[in-house]
């Protein structure tokens, strides 16, 4: 019982918090492509080549919020690459998503080498990590303990957790968000619509590289300051996973990410109790894996109904709503 | 999309302008290392010769350059058994090192006479490879779960589960990560006397002529390809889709398994923690840029064998690091799979296979 106690604490609550926030920016911008039509394996690669030139760019400025933009930056410009392959080129997404993976993984490590002259991982040298910040007030009303739940994490914990609602909201309250939808869902009914199905693509994968870009970020400058050599270590394909059984929906996203972010937080728990960190290491993953079989099956009829529905309301919301004025929409 | 980048029409009109298109692709990929090469301060000119003697210096180096192909090679094949059957088995990596933990098992905890203790080691390293895929393969087949994504996370769940038997139940005492030696018996026989290049090299050669011609001549395997390229085809022509991707799957991982065994009995002669870094993908990119082809794969496995043991004496004589090539290889296949000069269709939604 007292090992119990000892696993399931505050302590635990807050670590999750931390451990699910990279997978949740990830996710939430893997949801764009994947709600846009696309199957972006190529997270992964975003997210590294973001960590990588987040730390590099935290030196070059001193500051870790230009760390993070150029952290950004780079996975934009994955994303860009990506984009133009599998949307313009229509290249195979798998073929190019596993390239780019293993392109961020190379690229770092030969820059590691090259701009460092070390192997492994960068840790030091002036990158200054992101700020955590403490919400007033917070400490007197709920005091030490509970206060820590909702304060003292960097700001991007507070992004990507506001992000889930303002998802939601994107994608039912505006014109992007609904094309990005009808796209995916029905793409003979986007252009039926007269939307460019290749523009919304591109905007969902920049979008995408946004949040795998951030993700990378407070992976290097969040918590640890430091990059490693493959520090991504699958977070990446875990949102795949994610994203496949959660068909992109911010709300199951978010509930996926949280499983993920226990998993994780509970085995490095573990690890701390003596058990073999080897296999500990391999709970998430085999998290990921029994969720992706379980869920799969549910999947596909819900897709038929809910690909109706939406080219329905696209139909009927528009003509009337303020959104709708410069929307290029069949004519009754 | 997926039959295009698979099966190139050769043999028909379209060869000049595919194989046109293969070279402007490897043009730019190669102009883009060079690029990426200058901006980490080295000579695109000197990595180049560098990796050129490193590769083919002398016989030495020829031979080592071989004994990586050959890894790459089984795992190409692997992959290609796969993508033929309209699959990707991203999890080579993972059945790789199982299959390669089973066969130094069976070479160290048993004391069998000389060809029958490879062959059970062999024998238990496919089986452990085919069982790794089995789940993935039945959910896929059975689910529709996507194999792509499966077979990654189980990677990392195979590199995790060897490191711990290995470290927690089979070391070797005294050791750093890895298990006993195995026996000599089950020593793979060495083709020369100056390097580790064993006969490892000559089972991949005859199993990427066996699975070309099995895809050739054989109905099984035209069944095979008409299930990757036209499953309704297929369906209509009385094949279970269901059951020959299964199959697929189960051979695919088999093959991985066997590649795993070839390079613990042949090359490393234990098994130790992270002793094959990459050959899965290596071998799946491999059989990429071959368009799925068996007996392509052996030039393309070759070209990054050659890679790999150039980069070998890269990190001795320049400041660049041997993760180089792992750029290059990758640039490649970007510009391949862009197809520059294919005429697209006029339709822009197209049909896609990767929609879940």
């Amino acid at each position: 019982m007292e090992i119990l106690s000892n696993l399931f604490n505050v302590a635990l609550l807050v670590a999750m918090i931390r451990t699910t926030t990279p997978i949740l920016l990830v996710a939430l911008g893997g949801s764009f492509t994947t709600k846009a039509g696309i199957f972006n394996i190529g997270l992964e690669g975003q997210m590294l080549i973001a960590a990588f030139f987040a730390v590099v760019g935290s030196i070059w400025t001193g500051s870790s919020v230009g760390g993070m933009v150029i952290g950004v930056a780079a996975a934009l410009v994955f994303a860009l690459i990506y984009a133009v392959l599998v949307v313009s080129f229509r290249a195979n997404e798998v073929v190019v998503g596993l390239a780019l993976n293993i392109l961020a993984g190379g690229m770092t490590v030969s820059l590691l080498k090259a701009i460092f002259g070390t192997r492994g991982s960068v840790v030091g040298r002036g990158i200054v990590g992101l700020p955590k910040v403490q919400i007033p007030g917070a400490r007197d009303l709920l005091g030490p303990s509970t206060a820590q739940l909702i304060s003292g994490y960097t700001p991007l914990v507070y992004v990507a957790f506001f992000a889930v609602p303002l998802l939601i909201l994107f994608y039912n309250r505006t014109r992007l968000g609904l094309y990005i939808r009808v796209v995916g869902e029905k793409p003979e009914a986007a252009e039926a619509l007269g939307i460019s199905i290749v523009r919304i693509r591109y905007a969902a994968s920049l979008l995408c590289g946004l949040f795998a870009g951030l993700a990378g970020a407070h992976m290097s400058l969040g918590y640890i300051t430091m990059f490693t050599e493959n520090m991504s270590s699958g977070r990446g394909f875990m949102a795949v996973a994610i994203l496949i059984f959660s068909g992109g929906d911010p709300l199951k996203v978010l509930a996926g990410c949280l499983l993920f972010g226990f998993a994780d937080a509970f085995s490095l728990r573990l690890q701390t109790f003596g058990f073999p960190s080897y296999l500990v290491l391999a709970v998430p993953y085999a998290v990921a894996l029994v969720a992706l079989f379980a869920l799969s099956w549910r999947a596909r009829p819900k897709r038929i109904r809910e690909t109706v529905e939406t080219i329905r309301r696209a139909l009927s919301v528009y003509p009337s709503g303020e959104a709708g004025r410069d929307a290029p929409l069949p004519r009754y | 999309m997926t039959n295009r980048l698979l099966f190139p029409r050769l043999f028909s009109k379209g060869l000049a302008r595919t194989l046109a298109g293969q070279a402007l692709a490897f043009a730019i990929a190669l102009a883009l290392g060079a690029i990426i090469i200058l901006m980490i301060d080295e000579s695109p000119v000197a990595v180049f010769m560098t990796l050129m003697r490193g590769a083919f210096g002398d016989a030495e180096k020829i031979a080592s350059t071989l004994l990586q192909t050959t890894p790459i090679l089984i795992c190409g094949i692997a992959a290609c058994i796969a993508l033929r059957g309209g699959m990707f088995n991203v999890g080579i990596e993972g059945q790789l090192f199982l299959g390669g933990f089973a066969a130094a098992w069976v070479g160290f905890a048993f004391a069998l006479p000389p060809v029958l203790h490879v062959l059970a080691a062999m024998t238990l390293a496919v089986v452990a490879g085919a069982l790794w895929i089995a789940i993935p393969a039945f959910f896929r087949v059975r689910f529709g779960t996507n194999e792509v994504v499966s077979t990654i996370l189980a990677n990392y769940i195979a590199t995790l589960l060897t490191s711990y038997l290995t470290i927690f139940l089979f070391k070797r005492p005294g050791g750093w990560s890895e298990t006993p030696p195995i026996l000599t018996s089950a020593y793979l026989p060495e083709l020369f006397s100056f390097s580790r290049l064993n006969i490892g090299l000559l089972i991949g050669l005859a199993l990427a002529v066996g699975v070309a011609a099995f895809f050739r001549w054989t109905s099984a395997g035209y069944a095979v390809t008409m299930v990757g390229s036209a499953p309704k085809f297929a369906e209509y022509g009385g094949v279970s889709v269901r059951r020959v991707g299964f199959g697929v799957l189960l051979v695919s991982g088999a093959v991985g398994g066997l590649a795993g065994g070839v390079e613990t009995l042949g090359v490393h002669h234990r098994f130790m923690e992270g002793f094959a870094p990459g050959f899965g993908f290596d071998g799946l990119i491999a059989a990429l840029l071959a368009n799925g082809s068996p007996i392509g794969t052996i030039f393309t496995a070759l070209f990054f064998g050659a890679l790999r043991a150039g980069s070998l004496l890269l990190e001795v004589d320049t400041t660049a690091s041997r993760e180089i090539i792992t750029v290059i290889q990758a640039l490649i296949i970007l510009a391949v799979s862009a197809d520059l000069m294919m005429r697209r269709r006029g339709d822009r939604t197209g049909e896609r296979r990767w929609k879940f």
